[in-house]
């Protein structure tokens, strides 16, 4: 499991803008609506697309959702509750990772 | 230790929080370079004033607006055609520049008078153009010249034009990174919404953060334009004022220079309820993918593809040849933030290149967060460089190419290092599919460039120790 969540972390870790947001709130919306519409899509959901923020983080999923699956053979092979849980894993490593251990002095400020 | 003392700085020790050395499996929680912080006195910066960043970077991109800048003559000259963002409309922004030429009179007795007499003038001389952004340099801000308040006497007494101003002097931040923040905030405070954009598509988007350098603007837009997105306000390259004042009215805002204007794309988010989208435009794996997540979010995908595959057809075998010659070639980006993490991976990816080291005149700490994630092992990542160090990195990485502006890149070129224009570019535009082979060929020739091994040999040397074949290599 910690490998396949080590797996999705170095992906996203190179790959996603989303995560470094501005502060931490955007940061915080952001893995959670992305990571959300990803677990839809690789588990075969339709997700709902009834607001912009709905459409925003269903375009960043798609991009990820895809390349993970051409680079990760295991993904196919996963259930939804293995799905479940590594999305689970990867969002509090980045949450972790991101946010709570960040040092960017920036982050918390109230002004953008 | 992975923030490094370099030998230079023994007399200034605070240079080690801004300079980083990647290890092995580390990542930013653990080092982060000190950013966005004052430069250190014993230091010779290469950052830019706060005034720079607003009127250069911002400002003064656009197409249609006088550009008063209320202070001494150099103030206007040295932010003038230093940058090269051309328009669609014979480049009025480049051939023309304003001033109200403060002298010590008017220091003393005060420049508001001289302010409005210069702006009736470039109006009177101008008469075509209604639109104006006036800026404070030092002097004038320290003198308490009221700018906003010349600016709306002016606008009374001409109804038609507009006028917006900018009030951030030279000082008023550690680098140019100021006045990106006080220009954003202040346009979408005082101009967003003043204006009703003509809507033309079901689809419209802000493209945010990309100043046309050598036509990436137009290049891009031609993207947009076949796949039916209209673009209602460009921050700022090939744009107009107006266009900005309509920013409220976009369905998306995608931005490309997270640094110099995310401020507005988060406020746009957070005041009309607008998704921001970062994507990177340099390098064919991340164009396709932006154009990919903005044809998702309209639901034009097959759009998207059909696009994508016809510029792939088009420029990728050229970018293949240039690839092939570059593998395994180093290079070193010197330039103000966000290019570090929009190029590391795409020079590596897309061609083969290995980014040894990176220095940032005016990135923030999530500027580094994001080249550090991005970014390899062994590689240095520096905040606001000087020469000396870079000089004594050099010898540690040894690049075979530099992405840098003209002033370093002179110096470097003494070391008969070459380097490629990481600001203006030298044969751009480098954004998009086409722009990639640009900034590949352009690669190209500085690495294969024979004349810089030539002027490495002395002439009086019978043996040199660069022989002729040093310069066939790319045969």
């Amino acid at each position: 499991m910690e490998d396949h969540i080590d797996d999705l972390f170095g992906y996203v870790q190179e790959r996603c803008l989303w995560q470094f947001f501005s502060r931490t709130w955007d940061r915080q919306e952001n893995i959670d609506g992305v990571l959300g519409k990803a677990f839809e899509l690789f588990t075969g959901k339709d997700p709902k697309l009834a607001t912009p923020a709905d459409k925003l983080f269903y375009a960043d999923a798609k991009s990820m959702v895809s390349d993970c699956l051409s680079r990760f053979p295991w993904i196919k092979q996963a259930d939804e509750a293995e799905i479940r849980q590594v999305l689970d894993g990867l969002k509090a490593r980045l949450v972790d990772n991101v946010i709570t251990k960040s040092t960017n002095r920036e982050l918390t400020h109230h002004l953008y | 230790m992975p923030m490094v003392l370099l030998k230079c700085d023994s007399d200034i020790p605070e240079r080690q929080k801004h300079i980083y050395l990647k290890g092995p499996n580390e990542d930013s929680t653990e080092f982060l370079p000190v950013a966005n912080a004052p430069t250190i006195p014993g230091t010779l910066s290469e950052r830019g004033c706060a005034f720079c960043g607003a009127k250069l970077v911002i400002g003064g991109v656009l197409k249609d607006t006088i550009q008063m800048i209320h202070g001494p003559l150099g103030c206007a000259y040295d932010t003038w055609h230093t940058k090269r963002y051309p328009t669609d409309n014979g480049h009025f922004n480049m051939k023309y520049v304003w001033s109200t030429d403060m002298k010590e009179s008017h220091v003393v007795f005060g420049g508001e008078k001289r302010l409005e007499q210069s702006m009736h003038e470039a109006f009177d001389e101008m008469p075509e153009i209604k639109r104006m952004i006036v800026y404070t340099t030092c002097p004038t801000a320290l003198i308490g010249d009221d700018v906003k308040a010349v600016a709306k006497k002016v606008m009374k007494d001409r109804p038609d034009v507009d006028v917006f101003t900018v009030e951030c002097p030279g000082f008023a931040g550690v680098s140019q990174s100021k006045g990106h923040h006080v220009l954003n905030i202040g346009w979408i405070n005082e101009k967003v919404a003043t204006l009703e954009p003509e809507i033309t598509s079901q689809y419209t988007m802000n493209f945010i953060g990309d100043f046309n350098i050598q036509g990436d603007t137009q290049l891009l837009q031609t993207y947009w334009d076949r796949l039916g997105i209209q673009v209602i306000a460009h921050f700022t390259g090939n744009g107009t004022y107006d266009a900005l004042r309509g920013m409220h009215r976009a369905q998306l805002n995608v931005v490309n220079c997270a640094r110099s204007s995310g401020y507005i794309a988060n406020e746009l988010k957070k005041q009309y309820g607008i998704p921001r989208l970062d994507i990177d435009s340099w390098g064919f794996n991340y164009m396709a993918e932006g154009i990919r997540k903005i044809c998702a979010f309209f639901g034009i995908e097959e759009k998207g593809e059909a696009l994508i595959a016809d510029e792939y057809a088009k420029w990728k075998p050229k970018l293949d040849w240039y690839k092939e010659r570059l593998q395994g070639k180093k290079m070193a980006i010197w330039t103000g933030g966000p290019r570090l993490w929009h190029w590391t991976k795409s020079v590596e990816d897309d061609l083969g290149i290995q980014v040894v080291a990176m220095s940032s005149k005016f990135g923030h700490e999530e500027d580094f967060e994001k080249v550090i994630a991005r970014g390899q092992e062994g590689t240095y990542y520096i905040d606001d460089g000087n020469e000396l160090e870079f000089f004594e990195i050099l010898e540690h990485v040894k690049p075979d190419v530099i992405f840098t502006g003209p002033r370093v890149g002179e110096l470097i070129k003494k070391l008969h290092i070459p380097y490629v224009n990481g600001h203006g570019y030298h044969n751009g535009p480098y954004m998009g599919f086409e722009g990639f082979v640009n900034l590949a060929r352009d690669t190209y020739n500085a690495v294969y460039n024979p004349i810089r091994h030539l002027a490495g040999i002395d002439i009086r040397d019978e043996n040199p120790a660069i022989l002729p074949v040093k310069i066939r290599e790319a045969a």
